[in-house]
């Protein structure tokens, strides 16, 4: 048996936040820079992978990596709070030290899609993950190599809007994008459209031809929005999804992300519709 | 590979020498039913006797707790420690199914991100196997493809045989441990030591209780996740969680920190267990695996399939512990011939 020269896959490396942004009254993006540099520079992750955040005393906590690996020097995470490691790190200020490891799961086939036309479709803070992906694609370096991107999000109100001055402002300027924005409710001040992400996708009705769709949100809207889709006409490859599950370790060794044979933190968290057809309905 | 002979009492005394110069491991009987595998510090301590400890050995490997690394902050920095890793071992008196528990956890802490925990302790840790002298009731390793005297994966392996022992170095690191304690050793020239570990297997062989044929099940759970069988099997079960525990295959894992002052403190892992319903219980209280129906099924699954479709290798080496300690009789072996039914059924 070979020895066991790697760096230490379990523990994180220590980390600064620089900058905290108030997304929504539960949710905050995180700015992080690593301490050291050189862990900054050889950091690569791809769209659609994951970190394990740590608050030192807390714990961990498996969060998308939101900003694209087309911005250099900075990780961007978004994070609701809902328990213990994310109530923590809510409570921490820039200045303040972490822990990161990663980058783990598999990514968004972005290889694949070159050349197509791509329809993000998003909910609540499962935008974070497909903005990873909006970002690379978006990239002046990459943006040729994809066709016309159209984004979809919803939120329960605007107050719940995670990145607006993305959805609102920047995305909105640049070339061969459209978004669409959606609330639950009707609010004053409100001028957008109203209701829920499933049915202003069937509104939009977009056609499924040399396109993918990329989908994030609450297991209820995926739910209805897997089923739009296949009502106008997407195949099950043309469709793109991501899983979460319980996760502690990240690396496939604590057998906790496992649908059937399958491991979230390996095989996942990004899954073709066509794959997940064939994993038994634990999620 | 090589064959030696050894005396009782040059048995006892190779043990004392390798216990002062190796951390030994071995079984240890504690109370009248539960043996144990613990550091020792010589032969006295040592239960040659047992045939099944009631812990798996595993825990050497993968400690039931084990801390990872400490944290501590200060002047606004972070200052992350290892943990010290044992030096150089010896465990000894592994029965042959606990041999292949650890074949099957193998592959599970390597692959493309090492779990270094795991791998230093492996790396450091001598391997010496002992051949089974009787089959216990709940025993099934040759069903599971194993056999009591089968010592695949050990370095050495220890056969009690007339007037004393024989040892076989199966590999060349077990041949350096012999090497460096030859005085207590007699080459065996005439094959001796095989022929016995060969006759005492066919002896035993005829003795277990009940055999199971695995043929076609992992198949036919490929086809069937969902079973009215597992509603059944799960309104018994009473989700405690011993089988987990106690399997010499079982890896599963939960990571937590302590810092009392909040400044400083370490960061451990501890055995877990997918029985529990908080095992894969989500923040906002989502939980994939809601009933025991569903715990149940993942953890045959696990054994029967999920584990070969990963490794290639069977999750259940037959060493009967889960049937042994379960406090409402569920059996594996049970299960195997049930789905083997089910199956002929459908
Ligand atoms: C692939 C993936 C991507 C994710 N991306 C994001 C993101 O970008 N932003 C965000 O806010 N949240 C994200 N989550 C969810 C986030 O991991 C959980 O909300 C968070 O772990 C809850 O931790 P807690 O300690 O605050 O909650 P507690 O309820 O105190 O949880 C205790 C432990 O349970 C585990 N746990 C609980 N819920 C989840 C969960 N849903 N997923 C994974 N582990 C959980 C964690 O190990 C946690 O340490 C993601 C989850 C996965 C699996
Ligand atoms: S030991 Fe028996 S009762 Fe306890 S969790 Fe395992 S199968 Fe269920
Ligand atoms: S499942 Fe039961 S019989 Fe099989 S290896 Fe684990 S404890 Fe032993
Ligand atoms: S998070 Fe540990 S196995 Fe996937």
């Amino acid at each position: 048996m070979s020895n066991c020269h790697c760096r230490n896959p379990l523990k994180p490396y220590p980390a600064t936040i620089v900058k905290i942004i108030d997304e929504t009254p539960d949710v905050k993006t995180f700015q992080m820079v690593f301490d050291d540099p050189s862990v900054m520079e050889s950091f690569r992750q791809k769209p659609g992978q994951v970190a394990q955040l740590s608050v030192f005393g807390v714990g961990e906590a498996t969060i998308s990596i939101t900003s694209s690996p087309t911005r250099k020097g900075i990780l961007e995470f978004s994070v609701k709070k809902v328990g213990m490691l994310t109530g923590a790190l809510h409570r921490l200020e820039p200045g303040s030290k972490v822990g990161i490891r990663g980058p783990y799961g598999n990514h968004f086939p972005y290889e694949v899609m070159k050349g197509k036309d791509l329809l993000f479709i998003g909910g609540g803070i499962g935008l974070a993950p497909l903005r990873a992906l909006i970002d690379f694609v978006l990239a002046e370096e990459n943006r040729g190599d994809y066709g016309k991107v159209d984004i979809i999000y919803g939120a329960r109100s605007m107050d719940d809007l995670c990145f607006k001055y993305d959805i609102l402002d920047r995305w909105p300027k640049m070339p061969g994008t459209t978004v669409y924005t959606t609330i639950d409710r009707a609010e004053p001040g409100w001028e957008g459209h109203v209701g829920f992400v499933p049915a202003y996708l069937e509104e939009i009705n977009p056609s499924p031809e040399n396109k993918y769709a990329i989908t994030c949100g609450p297991p209820i809207m995926i739910k209805f929005v897997l089923q739009a889709l296949e009502k106008m006409g997407f195949s099950d490859d043309q469709v793109v999804t991501t899983l979460e599950l319980k996760m502690k370790c990240g690396i496939g060794k604590c057998g906790r992300c496992n649908i059937g044979s399958k491991y979230v933190c390996l095989d996942g968290p990004v899954f073709y519709l066509s794959q997940l057809k064939q994993l038994p309905p634990e999620f | 590979m090589k064959a030696y002979t050894i005396t009782r009492d040059n048995l006892g005394a190779w043990l004392d020498a390798l216990a002062r110069d190796y951390t030994l491991i071995a079984p240890v009987r504690e109370e009248e039913t539960v043996s144990l595998f613990k550091p020792v510090s010589g032969f006295a301590e040592i239960n040659l006797g047992y045939t099944n400890s009631t812990v798996s050995p595993k825990g050497w490997l993968f400690p039931q707790t084990e801390e990872m690394f400490f944290f501590s902050t200060g002047d606004g920095q972070i200052t992350l420690a290892d943990a010290q890793t044992p030096g150089p071992a010896v465990l000894f008196g592994l029965r042959p199914c606990d041999i292949k528990g650890i074949l099957v956890l193998d592959p599970v802490f390597n692959g493309a991100y090492q779990d270094c925990y795991y791998q230093k302790r492996r790396q450091n840790t001598i391997l010496v196997g002992l051949s089974c002298t009787r089959v216990e009731r709940h025993c099934f390793c040759t069903s599971m493809g194993g056999g009591p005297t089968d010592g695949g994966g050990a370095d050495l392996l220890l056969t009690e045989m007339d007037g004393g022992y024989g040892l076989e170095a199966l590999t060349s690191r077990g041949e350096e441990l012999i090497h460096r304690y030859q005085d207590y050793f007699i080459p065996d020239r005439d094959n001796r030591v095989t022929a016995a570990r060969e006759e005492l297997g066919k002896k035993l062989a005829g003795q277990f209780t009940r055999a199971v044929d695995t043929t076609g099940v992992k198949e036919f759970l490929d086809e069937n996740f969902e079973l009215p069988y597992w509603g059944e099997l799960a309104r018994r079960c009473l989700g405690c969680g011993i089988c987990t525990y106690i399997c010499p295959t079982c890896h599963c894992f939960d990571i937590f920190d302590q810092s009392p002052d909040g400044e400083s403190g370490v960061r451990s892992r501890c055995w877990d267990s997918c029985m529990f319903s908080h095992f894969t219980r989500m923040a906002g209280g989502h939980n994939p695996r809601p009933t025991k129906k569903e715990r149940v099924r993942n953890r045959f699954l696990h054994k029967l399939k999920y584990h070969r479709d990963r490794y290639n290798l069977d999750g259940c080496v037959g060493c009967g512990r889960c049937v042994t300690r379960c406090p409402v009789n569920i059996d594996i072996r049970q299960i195997i011939a049930d789905l083997q039914e089910v199956a002929r059924h459908e």
